[in-house]
């Protein structure tokens, strides 16, 4: 009995480290730069194909390559950002107009990203093996790499948290998150801020398709599913709360492991389930203000 | 009568001549067959085009025009193939909108499946309302075989759980000696009907079935699953799942130490992207639906050879290539007997006659390809190949039984 509790939590662990790091992007994306970026699975594919790529084609190990596809995938949101958001920004006269016009773009981000993606990689499945082997927890059998998916993701969290709340850049996304007017008025480079908050997400985006690619077959029209994953973690966890994220992912990830140690075909009816509930009962999330 | 009036009403005389002359040169000129498809060129369901009916319909186009066409008696000249291929985007509703259009609008002659079950019968549903052949790819269902005489232009050529494969590996398991299996299965129509019909060929062949468990298409973890069917120390886990749950629980098996005498996959194992993901090693033993291979006939060896020449090993599909080119190959032979290109004229040669393919003599009982015509209907990996394993003279390896262990890393 103690084994098979231990067996759900853990492996709803293991899972939830994974949602947390995907929520985390979206959760700045659209939390402070306003951009409701339904593309965001998009960019975890480009970050597990580069993987990948670098793992196949050059042997390089994939947690290496953690620090070489995510920062790519910044200066492409970054630069996403500071061409096409900004245009449609100053375009807005108020922020709700700019809110549909960038989801709408975010759309064809998505549909040319995927597109690409299927002419350069193909539609094929890809996959390989990294740290396939076994390691017993109590008597309960987890695989090496899902742990170690799940001990960087809390230490990109970590990493990413102290960021936010002991540099002045991290303070400054903080401060235009609550109010991007009084940040302005008060010094920041909004324009330069949400820029950052969109390259930022893009990191995670970079860092979760990396993880991704160590536990999951891959392929290039796999980012929707994310993107939606991403979505009722936001909600559950609160709009643009890091830590929201976190609980939200890992909340989700036990019970997406409870839901399918019971009945297996029902876990995305639980998914669903709890986004419903969650904008019935607590609409701005665990961590929301 | 001026002069203006005599040029006009000459003119008008002149257009309403031509116009009167090209009505029959237009009805009776035909330069080309077009043939269109809505297939699955983006979303989920893309990976059957890359690997799957994709390449097949396109070699064979290609083929086709390299000698010329297809003699049609009609017009007394080979016609080449012309393709319209639009992009379903791995929707049922945007496939049906786009049949019609290319019924309808674009006015093809022919039209090909799109992918997978769902998706086919779909179509098939456009395509008899507007009287069209229909000679399916990917895709073949149990409950569907009903619908059929309601669908007398639709023609299915893959094989599929009762047509014969679960009779097939229950007949296999027999032979082995596995007493019992646990079951996984994908939980939509395919995996409904796989595990329905599997489980009672097992159990008619006295092998308990001791675990039969659902699983969502998208799951991100089948341990729970894989540690039940371990404990139930079943001998054979058969996993009726589709590509994607098929490589994440090859990995997680090897991940988790688990291993079974015996593992069967739904589509996916029969891919040879499969075995390039996991290499021979990994996949040494496992079984799967399928099966042909280059050793099925001379005409399967060519065809693969013909194959390599235009495309990477990785796209080979071991169980519907071959029935896919013979599909469009009784197509091809049903026109030229028909001599026209009216459906029902072809629709009721398909129907009644037999055909020179890849597979031999080729032909349909009830609309679904005949038994005699399969290559195989299980196959298992052995040394990287895709032996066929089915009782019979069409087996060209013996199973292996247990299988090996998973590598150690």
């Amino acid at each position: 009995m103690i084994t098979t509790i231990l067996d759900i939590l853990i492996a709803g662990l293991l899972m939830g480290g994974i949602y947390a790091i995907i929520a985390v992007g979206l959760s700045l994306q659209y939390g402070v730069a306003r951009v409701f970026n339904v593309s965001h699975g998009e960019f975890i594919m480009l970050g597990a194909f580069g993987t990948w790529i670098l793992f196949t084609a050059f042997g390089i190990n994939p947690l290496i390559s953690l620090v070489m596809c995510a920062p790519v995938l910044f200066l492409l949101g970054f630069y996403i950002h500071k061409t096409i958001f900004r245009t449609l920004l100053r375009s807005s006269k108020i922020i709700e107009i700019f809110e549909s016009k960038s989801m709408l773009v975010a759309f064809g981000l998505m549909y040319i990203i995927q597109n690409i993606a299927i002419l350069v990689w193909g539609s094929d499945i890809k996959g390989y093996s990294y740290l396939n082997s076994p390691v017993n927890i109590a008597g309960a059998v987890f695989p090496a790499n899902r742990l170690v998916t799940l001990l960087f993701a809390l230490l990109i969290g970590a990493v990413f948290y102290l960021f936010l709340s002991r540099t002045r850049m991290g303070k400054a996304i903080r401060a235009s998150a609550q109010d991007p007017a009084a940040a302005g008025l008060m010094g920041v480079n909004i324009n330069q801020v949400l820029a950052l908050c969109f390259g930022f997400g893009a990191l995670m985006a970079g860092f979760a398709g990396t993880l991704l690619s160590l536990c999951f077959p891959i392929k290039a029209t796999m980012g929707m599913e994310y993107t939606i994953i991403a979505i009722i973690i936001v909600t559950l966890g609160g709009l643009g709360s890091i830590v929201g994220s976190f609980i939200g992912g890992f909340i989700l990830g036990i019970i997406s492991s409870l839901v399918s140690y019971i009945e297996p075909s029902l876990t995305l009816v639980a998914y669903y389930v709890i986004f419903i509930l969650m904008l019935l009962i607590k609409p701005k999330g665990i961590m929301g203000k | 009568m001026s002069n203006t009036c005599k040029i006009s009403k000459l003119v008008t005389f002149l257009v309403l001549l031509l116009f009167t002359v090209s009505i029959p040169i237009t009805a009776h000129s035909k330069d080309k067959i077009v043939i269109g498809a809505a297939r699955p060129l983006s979303g989920y369901a893309a990976f059957y085009e890359a690997n799957a009916f994709g390449p097949i319909y396109k070699m064979w186009v290609d083929e086709v025009n390299a000698k010329g066409g297809i003699y049609v008696k009609q017009y007394k000249k080979k016609l080449p193939i012309e393709l319209k291929i639009y992009d379903n985007k791995s929707d049922i509703g945007t496939t049906t909108r786009l049949m019609e259009k290319l019924i309808l609008q674009d006015k093809v002659d022919f039209i090909l499946p799109p992918a997978s079950t769902a998706f086919l019968f779909a179509a098939a549903g456009v395509a008899n309302k507007h009287k069209y052949i229909l000679i399916g790819a990917e895709g073949g269902a149990t409950t569907a075989e009903k619908q059929l005489d309601k669908m007398p232009y639709l023609f299915m050529v893959l094989n599929y759980s009762n047509h014969y494969q679960c009779p097939v590996l229950a007949d296999i398991y027999a032979d082995l000696g596995v007493k019992s299996v646990a079951i996984i299965y994908v939980d939509d129509l395919h995996g409904i009907e796989y595990q329905g019909v599997g489980s009672n060929e097992f159990m008619s062949k006295g092998i308990e079935v001791k675990m039969i468990k659902g699983i969502p298409m998208d799951a991100k973890d089948a341990s729970h699953l894989l540690k039940e069917a371990k404990n139930l120390n079943v001998d054979a886990l058969v996993s009726f799942t589709y590509p994607e749950l098929d490589f994440l629980i090859t990995s997680q098996l090897m991940e988790l130490g688990i291993n079974f005498k015996s593992i069967l996959f739904g589509p996916g194992a029969n891919f040879e992207v499969y075995r390039a993901t996991f290499g021979d090693k990994v996949i040494e033993g496992v079984m799967g639906e399928g099966a042909w291979n280059e050793k099925s006939s001379k005409a399967h060896k060519d065809f693969v050879e013909r194959y390599l020449k235009r495309y990477k090993r990785e796209t080979l599909d071991w169980w519907g290539h071959n029935v896919y080119y013979a599909g469009c190959q009784v197509l091809e032979q049903a026109i030229e007997k028909a001599g026209t290109l009216n459906q029902k004229k072809i629709r009721d040669i398909i129907a009644t006659q037999k055909f020179d393919t890849i597979l031999g003599k080729t032909y349909f009982k009830n609309q679904l390809l005949a038994r005699e015509c399969y290559a195989g209907q299980i196959g298992q990996w052995q040394n990287g190949v895709f032996e066929v394993i089915d009782p019979g003279k069409k087996r060209t390896a013996k199973p292996i039984y247990p299988k090996p262990d998973f590598p150690k890393k």
